[in-house]
């Protein structure tokens, strides 16, 4: 029955992925020797770094669930979770692909044109098409249905006018898949479709937003009538909101909804293993290692779901809020564990700079994709309409 | 026959006995239990893959079951058959601590340390008490680890008619009985000395046990929770209308699934073939179990008892059922705070690039 959720069936990671794991070790051992900048919390937002995108796409490991004839390597999601685990963990710049390889990939091999997964997937996989998430505007947060962006028809396709916001890496990325009210309708889930848009188009004008630290990730992405051509369409008019929502359980139930903050951790304990750690102090890392490693397995079962094509959301939403909420705790229990100024302008990379990152990134932890009060109500509508 | 129907059979005789109190009489529900488990030829035979042995007391845990189906099947079976004892077939339960123990035969011709320090044989004399053994009253035998007379632990097996007994109960009523021990001759077949590997593996094997039962009982706390606040109208809508009351559901249920995950990847760790060559990753797993239920304990008792509001505080409601062994269970073999120094030790020890590698259970033995 509803308890469905609690106790789902251990995930056995299919044995060949010790050596993929071990070969991501290796070639992370190696990037760290050649002087990539590794171990920062919240790299998968942050970290953007074309080069180290391809060097990973070389390998295979971008797109790397994508169909051999679009340019993937045909793996399964276990095999790309392992991947990006590994990752993430390291603190790796990875954000340049992220949300090409999360969502826009297997979005457009799932509801794409056959000359649109030819054009996008082999790209998206070489590390060379990088993409941004055209959903939150202004008024439409967790009420994503309420968009105003519109595209209305033309003669040879869409006219595209509304203005994006949060757009993470709009100014640097090469598209993004924009959600937009193409027909008013009675429902206000239905008349909403899902388009691809070029961010260098003329008519797109990226605008920064800066996040409370200063730093420029977020954009506002004004679409000012942008003409598209009928290929711009992903998937079929008025299906945009079954769309987004088959890619939300992609996007937050994966492991970067509780390890953007590892990388301080394994900095904490690098700095107690060369001082004298007593027992307050063990147990403390022990709670968060104990946490981690729990959910963690709780995450793995909703990779093993998405593969076997089972529904997740329930699954997901639950991951997302528990793993979030993780990563802010960690945070302040690294501060008791280890009290150390937290410094901004420290040199990168040092201990009292990860943790300043840490702190300065906190809020959004528990608010990107999709706010944790409101997937709370997710968890109990699942739980009443299976009990 | 398969552990699946084997398990289903065991899961309903549970079911049946659901609602027998143990704090009436629970020597006696313990015999009832396992001499229905048998008569539905449903005890699990010592080779039963450990990962159905763990599904079958987390079944135990959600129906409060009045017997040591944990301390039988996760622990003392376990134990006694490492140490190549032989294991009862009834219900057993399992204790340590020290006492004092000599060899009943002292080799006198041994030039090893002082008189008394070897034996011709195992056999022992031991003396002392045993404190709070799970089910004592209700179970045949008794798997002590205790400090051997030449040094070194050794395993033995007491029968429940060696001993004598001060009763006592738990939070829930649960036995938790005093053995006492007064010169107790233990025949040499009935002990063995063991590595110290297997004192750590019978540590973890018992908090893992008591995840498992944690587990069980939280999946209760959630049904029980569920049912209420969908039920019980107030203002003129259900509970479960109530942003507020959503927010501390879902936190519930998330809480629950939390441990539900570790304890499912530490009976996976358990029966994993693989990991026979890895013990390290089987402890870890179980160690996790351990520190995240109890640790877990807290929040979702405090929730279902908010939730259900006065009638959950009474004996009206059979929530008490449950949180009232999970707050027993939580501190019994090792409370979170115990789970979390020997994990963080661990991992300290281990120093940063061990951190991940143990998360994941590969490559985090520096040994290998």
């Amino acid at each position: 029955m509803a308890l469905s959720v609690l106790g789902a069936g251990a995930v056995q990671l299919p044995p060949e992925t010790r050596q993929l794991r071990q070969e991501v070790r290796d070639f992370l051992d190696a990037e760290r020797a050649a002087g990539t900048i590794l171990g920062r919390p919240d790299s998968w937002l942050t970290g953007w770094d074309p080069a180290f995108t391809r060097r990973l796409a070389e390998r295979g490991w971008v797109g790397m669930a994508l169909p051999q004839k679009y340019g993937g390597v045909g793996r399964g999601n276990l095999e790309r979770y392992v991947v990006i685990e590994e990752l993430l963990a390291a603190g790796a710049p990875v954000s340049a692909h992220w949300v090409a390889d999360r969502q826009a990939g297997p979005s457009i091999l799932r509801h794409g044109t056959e000359e649109q997964r030819r054009h996008f997937l082999p790209r998206i996989a070489a590390g060379a098409c990088f993409f941004s998430i055209g959903m939150s505007e202004r008024d439409s947060g967790s009420d994503l249905a309420s968009v105003q962006t519109r595209a209305v028809r033309t003669d040879n396709g869409w006219r595209l006018t509304g203005t994006k916001m949060w757009t993470g890496g709009a100014h640097v990325n090469d598209y993004a898949i924009v959600l937009a009210r193409t027909e008013d309708s009675e429902d206000r889930h239905a008349g909403l479709s899902q388009f691809i848009v070029d961010l260098r188009d003329p008519h797109v004008r990226t605008e920064p937003i800066r996040l409370l630290s200063g730093e420029h990730t977020f954009n506002y992405c004004h679409l000012e009538g942008v003409e598209l051509a009928d290929d711009a369409l992903l998937g079929r008019p008025g299906d945009g909101w079954q769309q987004v929502t088959g890619e939300l359980a992609l996007e937050r139930s994966g492991p970067e909804r509780f390890l953007s903050t590892l990388p301080l951790l394994t900095a904490l304990v690098g700095q107690l293993r060369r001082t004298t750690c007593g027992p307050e102090q063990h147990a403390r890392v022990g709670r968060l290692t104990a946490r981690l490693s729990s959910i963690r397995q709780l995450s793995l079962g909703v990779a093993a779901a998405l593969e076997a094509g089972r529904p997740a959301d329930v699954h997901a939403a639950l991951v997302k809020d528990l793993g979030t909420r993780f990563e802010g705790e960690l945070v302040n229990a690294v501060r008791e564990i280890l009290p150390v100024t937290a410094r901004f302008d420290a040199t990168r990379g040092t201990y009292p700079e990860l943790l300043a990152t840490a702190i300065l990134h906190s809020p959004g932890y528990t608010l990107r994709g999709g706010t944790n009060e409101i997937l709370r109500g997710i968890i109990t509508r699942g739980l009443e309409l299976s009990s | 026959m398969s552990t699946e129907s084997l398990l289903e059979r065991a899961a309903a005789v549970l079911a049946g006995a659901q609602e027998t109190d143990a704090r009436e009489r629970p020597a006696e529900s313990a015999r009832t239990v396992w001499d229905e488990l048998r008569a539905a030829d449903a005890l699990p035979p010592l080779d039963t893959d450990p990962a159905a042995l763990v599904a079958l007391v987390c079944e135990a845990g959600y129906r409060g079951t009045p017997a040591p189906l944990g301390e039988t099947l996760l622990a003392a079976r376990p134990l006694l058959a490492a140490a190549g004892l032989t294991v009862p077939d009834g219900p057993l339960t399992v204790a340590s601590g020290p006492l004092d123990a000599r060899f009943t035969h002292v080799d006198t011709g041994s030039r090893v340390g002082p008189l008394g320090a070897r034996g011709t044989d195992d056999a022992l004399r031991v003396s002392g008490t045993l404190h709070r053994v799970p089910w004592a009253r209700a179970a045949d035998a008794v798997a002590v680890l205790t400090e051997g007379p030449s040094g070194g632990p050794v395993l033995l097996l007491l029968e429940a008619a060696e001993c004598r007994r001060a009763e006592g109960t738990n939070l829930a009523g649960e036995p938790r009985d005093d053995l006492v021990l007064t010169d107790v001759a233990v025949p040499a077949e009935r002990v063995r000395r063991v590595p110290a590997a297997l004192v750590r593996e019978a540590q973890w094997r018992a908090g893992l046990a008591r995840a498992a039962l944690i587990a069980g009982a939280a999946r209760r706390c959630v049904e029980l929770t569920v049912a209420h606040t969908t039920s019980r109208v107030q203002f003129g809508r259900p509970l479960s209308h109530f942003q507020a009351v959503k927010q501390e559901e879902a936190k519930l249920v998330e809480e629950a699934a939390l441990i539900a995950a570790a304890v499912e990847a530490a009976a996976a760790a358990l029966a994993d073939p693989g990991t026979a060559a890895d013990p390290d990753t089987a402890e870890f797993a179980a160690c996790v179990a351990a520190a995240q239920a109890s640790a877990s304990v807290a929040e979702i008792t405090r929730i279902a008892h908010q939730l259900h509001g006065a009638i959950g505080f009474t004996e009206l409601s059979p929530l008490h059922l449950a949180t009232t062994r999970m707050w027993s269970w939580r501190d019994e073999d090792g409370s979170e705070h115990a789970w979390f120094r020997r994990i963080g030790r661990r991992v300290v020890e281990g120093g940063s690039d061990r951190l991940w590698p143990q998360v994941t259970g590969v490559g985090g033995d520096p040994s290998r």
